[in-house]
């Protein structure tokens, strides 16, 4: 493009200005020239592209062509090129316009002729005047002079060579020419010419395009001759003949003059040497037997097929066993259920047999149904046969074997050898007096170390004293009218009897009236009094010394009414106490208000009337309290945990976590090494104090929370709980001194009898001092004795 | 401080190996591996671990011992089916050119023929490990000897496994040492003990197989063809070890004609024939004329005598024999010493239990298994019809050298029989002493299951027992062993049944018993004053209804009250029980003081029998109740693990009582119905 547009500027410059134009103005000129010529770059570009759009739509495209002609503009060579071809598709309508364009150019050629001759003598172009009556050039093609036999190659049209036409599809032309001008692209679906097209098919029509040319595919009639042929299968030539007549060369008629004169040759009479070399061998062969004459094969090839057989074992070496190797399971041995005629109870019900035949296949227990037959000729064929072999095959190679330990246990070998019930005995098995008359609830039950008295104090406020074996009520007295009696506790001498008896913050002890001996009355009366004073005495020492701090108790007497009954001292703590445990002695006794935060655990002297608070301050929950019964050692137990001081060091000993959320009681074996622990969470656990802080044993029996544990004190190995089940369970819990040797607990007995109320089932267990004999306290307002 | 060791590089995870990843190792197809695998023995296993083995997952693969694919690296047979592999793929070439004589000129003489005897002495070094592993190979190739052919086991495997079981056969009976065998729906197992292996075998009854379903018969076959090499080697080692010749002669003609047994030879070493099992049968069958029979039976008869007269020089052979090789009995010479056990001699004994009798086996019982089995336990005169086969002692039914017929048809009265077509004179006699027309005298006439009770039980049973017709005494596996407080079928049930739980049958029974009758009476009533029973009764019963139906429900809901109370009381019922005991005896004692004072006699106070059972019945359940108590007690005691390792014990032991406790029940019933039957006849 650039060759012409630079052919076109000197056209421009060359070409004369209209006198219309001069006249106008120079400076018009000027800006007219630069017009111009920007306006034909446009122009240019402009025709490139309507050409572009003419291809699509031929209609628009002769517009422009009517503009460009109306424009008067100097058309560029390569517009008039492709204007040419245009025009040579076009139908006749537009014929007249081109013929007066060309009458135009031709007149602007001529007008422009004088001017020419002289700037080029070989000038390539005709000069012609356009419509307006410019000069116009037209150009000559450019004849390529070769001086090769190229001329007559033939005429490649295209040139772009062997590449897919499509790659032409978004351009206006197909390809270069051999001059490297564009090929346009055919106008082609102008409905006019596709319609005539369709009219009259011209001869050889094919409806293809050649992709080369992108012209209509034309094949002339022997063309199609050919093909035709071809996708026969035959020969394309022209009058080929595949069966020609045959020509007999070599007949067996005897010419007169044969092809070779020459003599037959006289090997042909003569037996071959060679042969019979060869024979001679073979036959000395077969003499020496080398070869064999022919047999046909074997038939029965069982011989060969069958392997000889030998003694495979005879030098047999087992094998060491190896651990790895697991042995294929052998089939049980067939039972009873399997024979052809069972014993009849095997046969199976109808129900058995209906529900064998419904139940899957997989969810049988057995694959078979027994079935009784009454002969051997009756006994049909078992249908599964096969089939149980093919399993039994699928099983030995594709079942993973597993070596399993059988559980040849005997189940008895299991259970703990436990001494018999004969051996345990005796412990409390019914219950042989109810101790009737409380009211409300009974919180607390004593024994009297002497084992006549039951002493027993619940919701009422009334401490009452049974007689242990017949139930018989000896004495009562009324404590408090607001407060429940939470605990009483008979002081551990013989020689005394004194209770102790708690209800709110008030400790009272008590010399129950006219019950005792009068010599044993005197003595626990002595007992109580030896403390009066000492109080008295005291106050001085403790003036002098620190500031009078409150004491943690008033010791005082009760007050004329129940001073009559018997009730001779009372002591005040600064909250309610719910625990009253003594020293074995006889002289302290500690009590637990679980409220009082340092005021929880008191140990009070019977002798001088004193109260001392151990602990400054208690970490948890105060529960329960006591002393060992052989060493100055308190256990203090907490909502989760028991703790031991040494008193005489003043020091903590130990603490024990028996892992229970809310232990309710505990109680020291006589022994002092062990200990029960019961907790409101159903357990009961047993500590051995030598063993470990955590349990020895975790027994859960109970439904309920377990209010109440219990050693026998008496020397028998024996210990209870009592539970909000309303039950009370009986163990054996031997302990021997051997360090060696755990304690042995064996479940004896479960005591059923108290009715629970409002939840609350036993609320206290006591065992008598030396019968195994115990006494319960229920919350259905009754005490029993179990013997 | 050694380095970190990397997970799954020692251990579990190198122990075992996948399949998929065993037969990429072996680098065969997958078929190829399965033959192998059931060649050598290899199964898969189970790890005790199997995340730890497949890295963390949990889907269902199956491993094997890497040491057993490590193993199959080295055997000779993968070299050989790779050689079948190119072999295979030249004959599809062939085959696909259309060239049939190639393909089977390369078939005939290219295919790797399959030598299997290494393997087998690898499996099994010692020759007891061999017999211990014969169970399923003999069950697997006696179902083959009686199957079809099929494209995948073909007519010759087939052929090889019925010589194979048939010499087995030979050998078992000509070493005495079957010991047990049992009918079972199944087929029939027999029992072996060769060389202190007990061999158990099932073979089916003769009759065609269901072969359809999922069964591969791929698998089965390269399991006969492991199966067919074993037992052809431990033929061997048996026969030679009896002095035999291996393979015995082989009469085809004979087992053309169904001879089976008797188609075989045995021939000691240098000794020749030793036994005579087959003898002139089929001469016999065509002789026809009276004349000819006799000659016969004379024939047969100097046969007899030979025999007879062979078989002291043989006992006395036999006897000096088991003199040198029968084990001495030790007799202890001193007080003080140990005696150490010695084994039974009763293996001669049981081994002869048929030796004294000819059978004849009629035409519908089952030869193979009767002819087997007879012989085996030393009876050497087994005749059968003749349309049983070849290599009878006799056809002729009329031998009078037999002493057992084994029939199995039922016993009809002469007459329904159909009349004998006139036969000729000659036949005449013998169609006479035929069953069922007529018995020969001196001759037993049994069932088959006499035989196999016999042999179970070692020794001869009462025939009478199971004489044609007969029903049959139950047929009894004769290798279950009876464990505590499993039921036995042998023992009387008063043996084994629980205390009390007769009585509580009986109980149960009789209340049943009740109700019914009292229904019966019910409605006798109803037919005879109906209205007035209605009348009387109007108050609980709607006028339209029926009175059995409302008596019924009072009575349930009673028996429901009663139940209830009982479960209510829990604990506290034994000692009710106990107050009432006590109430009725002071009750007791009140009647006899008031007697007394009366003056009148004291009259013994006359336990009804529901009375009886019922305090048995209460004693038992007390006692029962006490040990459940008491073991309750123990279990308290123990550890949770031990708790829960008793509890899976005692479920099974559970099952199994309650099972037994089903059949003691079944029986019970059936007692008693026999009994009714029995007291109404």
């Amino acid at each position: 493009m650039s060759s012409t547009s630079r052919k076109r500027k000197v056209v421009q410059r060359a070409s004369p200005e209209s006198e219309e134009e001069l006249a106008d103005g120079l400076l018009e000129g000027i800006l007219s020239h630069s017009e111009d010529d920007s306006e034909e770059e446009s122009e240019s570009e402009h025709d490139e592209e309507s050409d572009a759009s003419s291809v699509i739509e031929g209609l628009s495209d002769e517009d422009e062509e009517e503009k460009d002609i109306e424009s008067d503009e100097v058309p560029s060579d390569g517009e008039e090129d492709i204007r040419e071809q245009l025009r040579k598709l076009r139908t006749g309508d537009s014929h007249s316009k081109r013929s007066q364009a060309s009458g135009d150019q031709s007149w602007n050629g001529n007008a422009e002729d004088g001017l020419e001759d002289e700037e080029d003598s070989g000038r390539n172009y005709t000069v012609t005047t356009d419509a307006n009556g410019n000069p116009r050039y037209i150009y000559k093609e450019i004849e390529p002079v070769y001086d090769s036999d190229d001329s007559d190659a033939p005429e490649t049209t295209n040139t772009i060579g062997n590449i897919p036409l499509t790659y032409y599809d978004a351009y206006p032309h197909i390809g270069y020419d051999i001059n490297g001008k564009k090929i346009m692209r055919p106008a082609k679906g102008e409905a006019l010419d596709a319609l005539l097209d369709s009219i009259d098919i011209p001869k050889g029509w094919t409806g293809l395009t050649d992709p080369a040319t992108g012209k209509p595919l034309e094949l002339s009639e022997e063309e199609l001759d050919v093909l035709k042929k071809l996708t026969r299968n035959e020969v394309v030539e022209e009058g080929y003949n595949p069966y020609p007549e045959m020509v007999h060369y070599f007949s067996g008629k005897l010419e007169v003059m044969p092809l070779s004169a020459a003599p037959e040759p006289k090997r042909r009479f003569v037996p071959s040497k060679h042969e019979a070399k060869r024979v001679m061998k073979i036959v000395k062969a077969i003499r020496e037997g080398r070869i064999q004459p022919y047999k046909p094969p074997p038939e029965d090839e069982e011989e060969e097929l069958e392997l000889p057989h030998y003694d495979l074992w005879a030098d047999e070496t087992p094998r060491p066993e190896h651990s790895m190797h697991i042995p294929a399971p052998k089939l049980p041995p067939p039972g009873y259920d399997q024979s052809y005629h069972p014993p009849p109870e095997y046969l199976p019900d109808p129900a058995e047999k209906a529900a064998w035949e419904q139940a899957d296949e997989e969810d049988r227990e057995k694959e078979y149904l027994p079935r009784d037959h009454e002969a051997l000729r009756k006994v049909p064929g078992y249908e599964r046969f096969v089939k149980e072999k093919f399993e039994r095959c699928l099983d030995l190679y594709l079942a993973p074997r597993v070596r399993r330990n059988k559980l040849n246990i005997d189940p008895e070998s299991l259970l703990p050898k436990l001494p018999s019930p004969e051996e345990l005995k005796p412990f409390p098995t019914t219950c042989a007096a109810i101790f009737r008359g409380q009211e409300g609830r009974v919180r607390s039950v004593s024994i009297d170390p002497r084992g006549l008295f039951v002493a027993s104090g619940g919701d009422d406020g009334y401490v009452r004293v049974w007689e242990l074996l017949t139930g018989r009520q000896l004495w009562n007295a009324k404590l408090s009218d607001e407060d429940a009696v939470d605990a009483v506790r008979w002081r551990p001498n013989k020689d005394s009897a004194i209770l102790a008896a708690a209800a709110g913050e008030n400790i009272y002890l008590v010399v129950p009236f006219a019950i005792l001996s009068p010599d044993v009355e005197q003595s626990s009366r002595d007992v109580l009094d030896a403390g009066w004073g000492y109080a008295a005495s005291k106050p001085s020492t403790s003036t002098n010394g620190i500031a009078a701090k409150e004491p943690p108790a008033r010791w005082s007497r009760p007050g004329p009414r129940l001073e009559g009954k018997g009730v001779l001292v009372q002591a005040t703590v600064r909250s309610a106490v719910k625990v009253i445990h003594w020293h074995r002695r006889g002289d302290y006794f500690a009590t637990v208000s679980p409220r009082g935060q340092s005021s929880a655990v008191a140990i009070h002297t019977l002798s001088k009337h004193l109260t001392q608070l151990p602990f400054r301050r208690l970490k948890g929950l105060a529960q329960s309290a006591q002393f060992h019964p052989s060493k100055p050692i308190f256990f203090v137990a907490t909502k989760n945990s028991i703790r031991s001081y040494d008193l005489a060091k003043q020091e903590l000993v130990k603490i024990l976590q028996p892992g229970a959320k809310w232990i309710s009681s505990f109680d020291v074996h006589p022994g002092g090494d062990n200990l029960i622990v019961g907790t409101y969470d159903k357990r009961l656990l047993w500590h051995d104090l030598d063993l470990s802080t955590k349990p020895y044993k975790t027994l859960r029996y109970h439904q309920q929370a377990i209010r109440a544990v219990a050693f026998h004190q008496g020397g028998m190995p024996l210990f209870a709980d009592a539970s909000d089940d309303g039950s009370l369970q009986i163990f054996h819990g031997k302990v021997v001194g051997d360090l060696m040797e755990n304690a042995t607990i064996v479940p004896l007995k479960v005591l059923k009898g108290h009715q629970v109320k409002s939840r609350l089932g036993v609320m206290d267990v006591v065992w008598h001092p030396r019968e195994p004999w115990c006494v319960s306290a229920g919350a259905d307002g009754t005490c029993r004795l179990w013997c | 401080m050694g380095r970190i060791k990397k997970k799954g590089t020692s251990g579990a995870a190198k122990n075992y190996i996948t399949r998929t990843r065993a037969v990429k190792k072996l680098q065969i197809s997958l078929p190829d591996f399965r033959r192998l695998c059931i060649f050598k023995g290899i199964y898969p296993r189970e790890p005790r671990n199997k995340k730890k083995v497949s890295k963390g997952s949990t889907a269902a693969t199956t491993f094997y011992y890497t040491k057993d694919i490590q193993y199959l690296l080295h055997e000779p047979l993968l070299n050989k089916f790779r050689e079948h592999k190119s072999v295979a793929k030249k004959i599809a070439r062939a085959l696909g050119r259309g060239e049939v004589g190639d393909a089977s000129r390369l078939e005939k003489t290219l295919i790797p023929k399959i030598k299997l005897d290494h393997i087998i002495k690898e499996r099994y070094p010692t020759f007891v490990d061999a017999l211990r592993d014969l169970d399923d190979a003999l069950s697997m190739l006696f179902l083959f000897a009686n199957l079809p052919s099929h494209q995948h086991v073909p007519a010759k495997t087939i052929e090889l496994c019925q010589r194979l079981c048939l010499e087995f056969e030979h050998y078992v009976i000509a070493s005495h040492s079957l010991r047990k065998s049992f009918l079972s729906i199944k087929g029939i197992y027999y029992q072996a003990t060769i060389q202190g292996q007990d061999i158990l075998w099932l073979v089916p009854y003769r009759f065609v197989q269901r072969t359809g379903g999922d069964i591969d018969f791929r698998i089965m076959g390269t399991f006969v063809e492991f199966y067919t090499t074993l037992l052809g080697f431990v033929n061997y080692r048996l026969y030679t070890s009896l002095g035999l010749v291996y393979p015995p002669k082989f009469d085809a003609k004979s087992d053309a004609h169904g001879g089976e047994l008797g188609a075989f030879r045995l021939e000691g070493r240098g000794l020749g024939a030793t036994e005579e099992s087959a003898t002139n049968g089929e001469e016999q069958k065509l002789i026809t004329s009276a004349e000819a029979q006799a000659e016969v039976d004379k024939i047969a008869a100097l046969a007899a005598k030979e025999q007879q007269e062979d078989e002291p020089e043989n006992a006395v052979v036999r006897t000096e024999e088991e003199d040198t090789e029968k084990i001495d009995t030790f007799e202890v010479a001193a007080q003080d010493a140990d005696v150490l056990p010695q084994p039974q001699a009763s293996n001669a004994e049981v081994a002869s239990l048929f030796a004294p009798f000819t059978f004849y086996l009629s035409r519908e019982t089952p030869r193979a298994p009767l002819e087997f089995l007879l012989k085996a336990f030393g009876c050497k005169r087994v005749g059968w019809d003749g349309n049983l086969g070849d290599g009878a002692f006799t056809t002729d039914e009329s031998d009078p050298s037999i002493t057992h017929q084994i029939v199995d048809r039922p016993a009809l009265p002469s007459e329904s029989l159909p009349q004998v077509p006139e036969a000729p004179k000659s036949n005449g006699e013998k169609g006479k002493v035929q069953w069922p027309r007529s018995t020969m005298p001196g001759r037993t006439y049994i069932q088959p299951q006499w035989v196999w009770d016999c042999i179970n039980q070692g020794k001869l049973l009462r025939p009478d027992l199971y004489a044609p017709g007969a029903e049959l005494p139950p047929h009894l596996s004769p290798w279950v062993k009876g464990k505590k407080g499993e039921y036995d079928p042998t023992l009387p049930l008063a043996e084994q049944e629980l205390e009390g739980e007769a009585e509580a049958f009986e109980d149960d029974e009789d209340e049943e018993d009740e109700e019914g009758s009292s229904d019966v009476e019910m409605a006798a009533a109803n037919g005879t004053n109906g209205t007035n029973a209605i009348v009387d009764r109007e108050g609980s019963v709607e006028a339209g209804e029926g009175m059995d139906v409302a008596s019924d429900e009072s009575d349930s809901e009673e028996s429901d009250e009663e139940d209830a109370g009982e479960e209510f009381d829990g604990l506290d019922s034994e000692a009710e029980s106990e107050a009432s005991d006590a109430d009725a005896t002071l009750r007791r004692h009140q009647r006899e003081l008031k007697a007394e004072f009366h003056g009148e006699k004291i009259q013994p106070v006359v336990q009804t029998k529901k009375e009886k059972n019922a305090e048995i019945r209460k004693k038992a359940e007390k006692k029962r109740k006490e040990e459940a108590e008491e073991k309750e007690r123990q279990k308290m005691m123990l550890p949770r693990r031990k708790r829960k390792l008793l509890k899976r014990i005692e479920h099974g032991e559970d099952k199994r009582d309650k099972e037994s406790e089903a059949l003691r029940k079944k029986r019970r019933r059936i007692e008693k119905a026999q009994e009714a039957a029995n007291a109404l006849s």
